[in-house]
């Protein structure tokens, strides 16, 4: 295994302890094979072609042309119909958006940032008088889940049963390449999460509460309802998005500040340095490490060939480590210049729910180096990282005092 | 100069109103309003320029460069 990793960086790439320090997979995948196109479906499990894209520029270009690479189709996770607005493209995507966008706006999301930052608070109070914590079981699990349940208007009593169908649906509990095993988890999830949805859009059709989906009840595209179909295709992909991104990315940037104490520092001694501190972070660590893409119709892309029906894989955490973009890419810098990074997507697709993470990143980090300033990952622990979504498996901190 | 935004080409990363409030502005979809077309020179300039610098889809143009 180690000496085919040797090799094959897509070998590498894949292997499940890359999602812990990705950065020389990404590196050589860009180097020794920037787009890969193979057909045995080794690397997706599917029967068509797989690719790979890891440059900034070609992955820039890929992410703006869904008419060739769609979002369409590309991953099954138990629903029964396009999820939207994810799966769903052209005027149709649009107008899910023009829906969609106003109520996760920055505006939006501005005024949710006090009631976010005393929940933060609450949440820190349960463990800050111990030695430590388990920083994802106990800080960045409860804190996007209980806000995602705030926004949604849905009961927090719900919120174990939606952490499990979580993990049933991004990491099923199978071996390692058990597709069929997996899909049979997600449709039964799936099924579970339809029938909650029915339920809780029920109740609201009785009695509005001010939460999100009740707004989505009465929402209009150009004078119409939205259908029942529609609120639930919107529902699952909220459920799925919001529950697990914000997560990781807190593992991810609580790691690197936890084991990198100059950067930590830098955070501590000036926090107006906050909003640079996600985006780089966003940027060098890319929590959410590819997405899918089929091709809609043949396409060239830098010299390879793309056919219909080909499944791709966007690696936008290789893009965001390139230098042909990026001034000293495998730096952290928090006063880089310039930052596009791909770690929301770009394009049409450009994450909903991006205003949302910001916020919920940005606030969690100032508060946590205001009353935590010092702390280490817990001695001789590997934090171990789930591939694709880079989620910790657990991560436990030690709080110390100053220069202790 | 005159700062530009293509507003086909926005796709509502933010990344310039959150920079440069002075220069541009989110609407209710969060995409982007130039509210400064002609920011001059000094500072305002400088900040318009790392509104479009940071701008995923390069939507942003800077004419009279």
């Amino acid at each position: 295994m180690e000496a085919q990793a040797d090799t094959d960086p897509t070998m590498l790439l894949f292997a499940p302890e890359t999602a812990n320090a990705p950065h020389e997979a990404y590196r050589r995948m860009r180097e020794e094979c920037p787009i890969t196109r193979s057909v045995d479906g080794s690397v997706s499990g599917n029967p068509g072609a797989a690719v790979l894209i890891s440059r900034f520029e070609d992955l820039s270009w890929a992410l703006k042309h869904p008419e060739y690479l769609s979002s369409e189709d590309a991953i099954a996770i138990g629903n029964d119909r396009p999820l939207i607005p994810l799966q769903i493209e052209g005027p149709d995507h649009a107008k899910y958006r023009r829906l969609l966008d106003p109520e996760f706006s920055p505006k939006k999301m501005a005024a949710l940032e006090p009631d976010f930052r005393a929940l933060v608070n609450q949440v820190i109070d349960r463990f800050i008088e111990g030695d430590g914590c388990d920083f994802h079981e106990d800080f960045a699990t409860p804190l996007p889940s209980t806000f995602f349940l705030r926004l949604t208007g849905l009961s927090l009593d719900d919120l174990p049963v939606f952490l499990q169908w979580r993990d049933n649906i991004i990491r099923p509990d199978v071996e390692p390449g058990d597709f069929d095993a997996a899909a049979e988890i997600r449709a039964a999830t799936g099924r579970e999460i339809y029938a909650y949805f029915e339920r809780a859009l029920d109740e609201r059709v009785e009695t509005r509460d001010d939460g999100l989906l009740s707004r989505l009840l009465d929402a209009e595209i150009e004078g119409e309802r939205l259908t029942r179909e529609e609120l639930l295709d919107i529902c699952y992909l909220l459920i799925i998005a919001g529950l697990d991104t914000v997560t990781a990315t807190l593992d991810c940037a609580i790691t690197h500040l936890a084991r990198n104490a100059d950067a930590r520092q830098q955070l501590v001694d000036r926090p107006e340095l906050a909003p640079a501190v996600v985006e780089e972070l966003l940027r060098f660590e890319t929590p959410v490490m590819m997405v899918p893409r089929t091709v809609k119709a043949d396409v060239t892309v830098s010299d390879v060939d793309l056919k219909v029906g080909d499944t791709v894989t966007m690696l936008l955490g290789a893009g965001n480590l390139d230098d042909a973009e990026f001034d000293r890419a495998g730096s952290v810098d928090f006063e880089r210049e310039r930052n596009r990074h791909l770690a929301f997507g770009a394009g049409p697709h450009r994450c909903l729910g991006s205003h949302l993470a910001r916020l919920e990143v940005r606030v969690a980090l100032e508060e946590w180096h205001r009353r935590i300033p010092h702390y280490d990952v817990a001695p001789d622990t590997d934090v171990q990282f789930s591939p694709g979504i880079r989620q910790a498996e657990s991560l436990p901190l030690v709080f110390r005092s100053a220069g202790a | 100069m005159k700062v530009r935004v293509d507003a086909a080409a926005c796709e509502g990363h933010g990344r310039c109103y959150s920079l440069a409030p002075d220069v541009f502005e989110a609407d209710d979809h969060g995409h982007c309003i130039v509210t400064l077309p002609e920011p001059g020179t000094g500072a305002l300039e400088a900040a318009a320029r790392r509104g479009a610098e940071n701008c995923p889809e390069q939507a942003i143009t800077l004419e009279g460069e």
